[in-house]
């Protein structure tokens, strides 16, 4: 795992407001790399700017339970003293853990720490400094359950179907679990790395891959005792810090703090404090620079054919958000219909708890809903499987929405209308089917229509219970390969090419409606 | 054919009506008038429910009798059998939007009484022509003038086949020059032997077709006879007041 393990909480996703914000940020200041050396800017500034994001939590990067004004953790405490040796004060930027890195780029801090691990494609974009920890995976399970290490998992599972393992959203633990999984493990992303202990726990998964010294560190917490360590430890690579190409200078004096705090035994008396010293730490003695630097060797820019060999994960991650917003929005609509008639109809007991419905879904984020239907079911008993969990909370998130447009919709029309379906001998319900309802339905299309195109881009927020939709499969793409700009560019004209269709179509339904009321106009 | 006994409407504090009796028979204009805030209109939609009254009874020949204070579910049963046999025009016509002229008048025929289409809209074609809209079937309510969607209202109501048809004022939301055509559709309906109660301010209609003509003041019915006895040589001084206020009234 390349990110620390964080808290329950949920955590905002990226909107595609905020996603085209970073994409053209990215255009503007992305190409102000060539500065002169940090090492001057800080040394000038008294500051070392560091950025990670404390969602990560512990053993990472955290807040201290006494005083939560105090930032602990191994890489905190690291950064304290790199910043000492250099005369600077320490001084952490929070940032979303997925956007450090376009942060780091934009120059909004002179160096990203928060385990990420050294990988070629980063490499090429970014000054990476030699490896501060040593990173291994363990596989977590149910003690209960059947699995007892990897070699179970690559084993046909009774019952049919394949192992579902869970894994950081863009953390090394995804890659390292691809290639130790063989046909018959799924892998799939969480948000947070406690997320997919609780999924774990709950038997919505079957295991989870661990970084080994945060997954030491939260099997203690009461919560996941069901859970326990399945085999040896698996995998290994190097935390590294990443700089802006052109910053050798800062790197260097970097490098050189850590070669001391290995020499000294300081790192190891930092690591041991958070229970993190482990016996692969070793290896950070030995490392030995092998190469000057890959930076530049590819250019800033993504390789076209990578684009163009990702385009059907892309494509398919855009199938999963029209499919989330199909199978929710009707259900939503049929639903909010439903509350908006029993709140204006039906006795003033029934209408009161409809109401308070509607406060309730109203007041809490859509992500707070989607964590309690997936995480939080299964302790009372109700597993939903992921894609269902989606669908229901994008469904009741939006009927509340829904049922108050109705609302409004329904009470715009004069109680004439009712009066009169009455005086026929129509029944409240039939007169509401056949009076009432239709010319509401005239009234809110155009509402409607926003909240299908805002649901829409809602889907993305499913990404928090494991969905891989189309926001979540730019940011893997872009975590993983490189290439903000381009993953984020085809992202964002998916987006695009999808929710046109539906204003027109929108604007084509009302065009025709219209055209319907008029017809026979001539005389 | 409508028999109104002790009949108590209250809004809050104030009493619209306390306890009126009215009788219509079949066959029979009762036309209703008096000055605003007499209680007219209310006392006709209390006939057919769409105001709930605090006492009394309404009972509608065929059907059981509604007395005040009844449970909901005695209520929605019995009225589901009035609003069959009582029609009922608006002030404000009240036609579907969203319907044309002829799917107006066949909604009911079709989904209450559950008639096949093609009935409903022979009869519709019949009841439109009569009212002087055969011509406009196909049209939204928005395309005519008030008068003619007045007429189709009539058509409306008639398309159930009902006993009697209920008027609330429906002449007073048009052009003078439209009040005629709509007039003269209900005096042929009178002609024809149509039972109906009508609100109106219209004295001339009220004098050439009504059977009885009920005055109303105070929340109650405080001089009934003929025309001929009422509008002519009424007993009651708010009586002559009304008809001074009407004649002199555009």
């Amino acid at each position: 795992m390349e990110h620390g393990p964080r808290d329950d909480s949920a955590r905002p996703r990226l909107s595609t407001s905020r996603f085209v914000l970073l994409l053209l940020l990215a255009v503007l200041f992305g190409p102000i790399n060539a500065f002169a050396d940090a090492l001057n800017d800080v040394r000038g500034r008294g500051a070392l700017r560091w950025g990670a994001d404390e969602e990560g939590g512990a053993p990472f990067v955290f807040r201290d339970r006494e005083d939560p004004n105090r930032l602990v953790g191994f890489e905190a405490e690291l950064m304290e003293r790199i910043a000492r040796e250099l005369n600077v004060e320490s001084r952490f930027d929070q940032a979303q853990w997925d956007q450090l890195l376009p942060y780091l780029e934009r120059g909004g801090v002179d160096v990203v720490v928060n385990g990420y691990e050294w990988t070629a494609q980063r490499a090429r974009r970014y000054l990476a400094t030699r490896p501060y920890f040593a990173y291994q995976f363990q596989l977590l399970v149910r003690r209960d359950g059947p699995v007892h290490c990897w070699a179970d998992l690559r084993m046909p599972k009774s019952g049919g179907g394949r192992w579902r393992v869970g894994v950081l959203i863009g953390s090394a633990s995804l890659t390292t679990a691809e290639q130790l999984g063989g046909p018959a493990v799924e892998v799939i992303t969480f948000p947070g790395a406690t997320d997919a202990m609780l999924a774990a726990r709950n038997g919505q998964i079957d295991a989870t891959l661990q970084d080994l010294a945060a997954s030491q560190y939260y099997l203690n917490r009461p919560e996941f005792t069901e859970l326990g360590a399945a085999g040896p430890p698996e995998g290994l690579g190097y935390y590294v810090m990443y700089l802006r190409p052109g910053d050798e200078k800062l790197r260097d004096a970097i490098d050189a703090t850590i070669v001391s705090l290995i020499d000294s035994g300081e790192l190891k008396t930092i690591y041991q404090r958070y229970g993190i010293w482990t016996p692969a730490q070793e290896l950070l003695a030995k490392y030995q620079r092998r190469e000057a630097t890959l930076v530049g060797q590819e250019g800033r820019w993504l390789d076209p054919s990578m684009l163009a060999r990702f385009l059907p994960s892309l494509l398919t991650s855009a199938g999963m958000t029209v499919l989330l917003s199909v199978a929710s929005f009707p259900l939503a609509v049929l639903l909010g219909l439903v509350i908006a008639i029993g709140r204006l109809h039906a006795p003033r007991p029934i209408a009161m708890v409809l109401g308070a419905y509607v406060e309730l879904i109203r007041g809490t984020p859509l992500m707070f809903q989607l964590f309690v239907l997936f995480y939080l079911l299964p302790e009372l008993g109700l597993v939903l499987p992921a894609l269902a969990a989606g669908i229901a909370g994008l469904a009741i998130n939006y009927s509340a929405y829904e049922a108050e447009i109705y609302r409004a919709g329904l009470q715009a029309i004069p109680d004439g209308q009712m009066e009169a379906a009455l005086s026929l001998g129509m029944s409240r319900r039939l007169a509401l089917g056949r009076v009432i309802v239709p010319q509401a339905v005239r009234i809110v299309i155009p509402p409607v229509t926003n909240d299908f195109i805002a649901l829409f881009k809602d889907t993305s927020v499913c990404s928090v219970i494991t969905l891989t939709e189309l926001t979540k499969q730019y940011s893997i793409l872009a975590n993983t390969y490189g290439g903000v700009i381009e993953f984020g560019l085809a992202a964002a004209l998916l987006y695009m090419v999808m929710s046109l269709p539906l204003s027109w179509f929108s604007r084509w339904f009302e065009a025709r409606l219209n055209a319907e009321e008029s017809a026979g106009g001539a005389s | 054919m409508i028999t109104v006994r002790g009949l108590v409407k209250r809004h809050g504090d104030l009493e619209v009506l306390n306890g009126v009796d009215l009788d219509v028979k079949r066959g029979e204009v009762a036309v209703l008038i008096g000055p605003s805030g007499s209680g007219k209109s209310t006392l006709l939609r209390c006939i057919n429910g769409l105001e709930v009254f605090q006492g009394g009874s309404v009972a509608i020949e065929g059907a059981e009798r509604l007395e005040a204070g009844c449970p909901e579910r005695v209520r929605s049963r019995v009225l589901a059998t009035v609003r069959r046999r009582v029609g009922m025009v608006f002030q404000a016509f009240n036609l579907f939007p969203h319907r044309s002229v002829l799917e107006n008048v066949t909604e009911a025929p079709i989904h209450v009484l559950g008639m096949s289409k093609a009935e409903a809209e022979d009869r519709a074609r019949a009841l439109l022509a009569r009212v002087g809209l055969g011509e406009k079937l196909d049209r939204r309510p928005r395309q005519l003038s008030g008068g003619q969607q007045q007429r189709v209202a009539i058509a409306r109501a008639l398309a159930m086949g009902p006993e009697v048809v209920l008027f609330d004022e429906p002449t007073s939301a048009l052009d003078p020059e439209m009040t005629g055509e709509v007039l003269g559709v209900m005096t042929d309906l009178a002609r024809d032997g149509q039972t109906m109660v009508v609100v109106t301010h219209a004295m001339r209609f009220a004098r050439q077709v009504a059977t009885t003509v009920h005055v109303l003041g105070q929340g109650n019915i405080i001089e009934s006879g003929p025309p001929s006895a009422v509008l002519d040589d009424p007993r009651e001084e708010a009586t002559r007041k009304l008809l001074k206020a009407e004649a002199a009234a555009p």
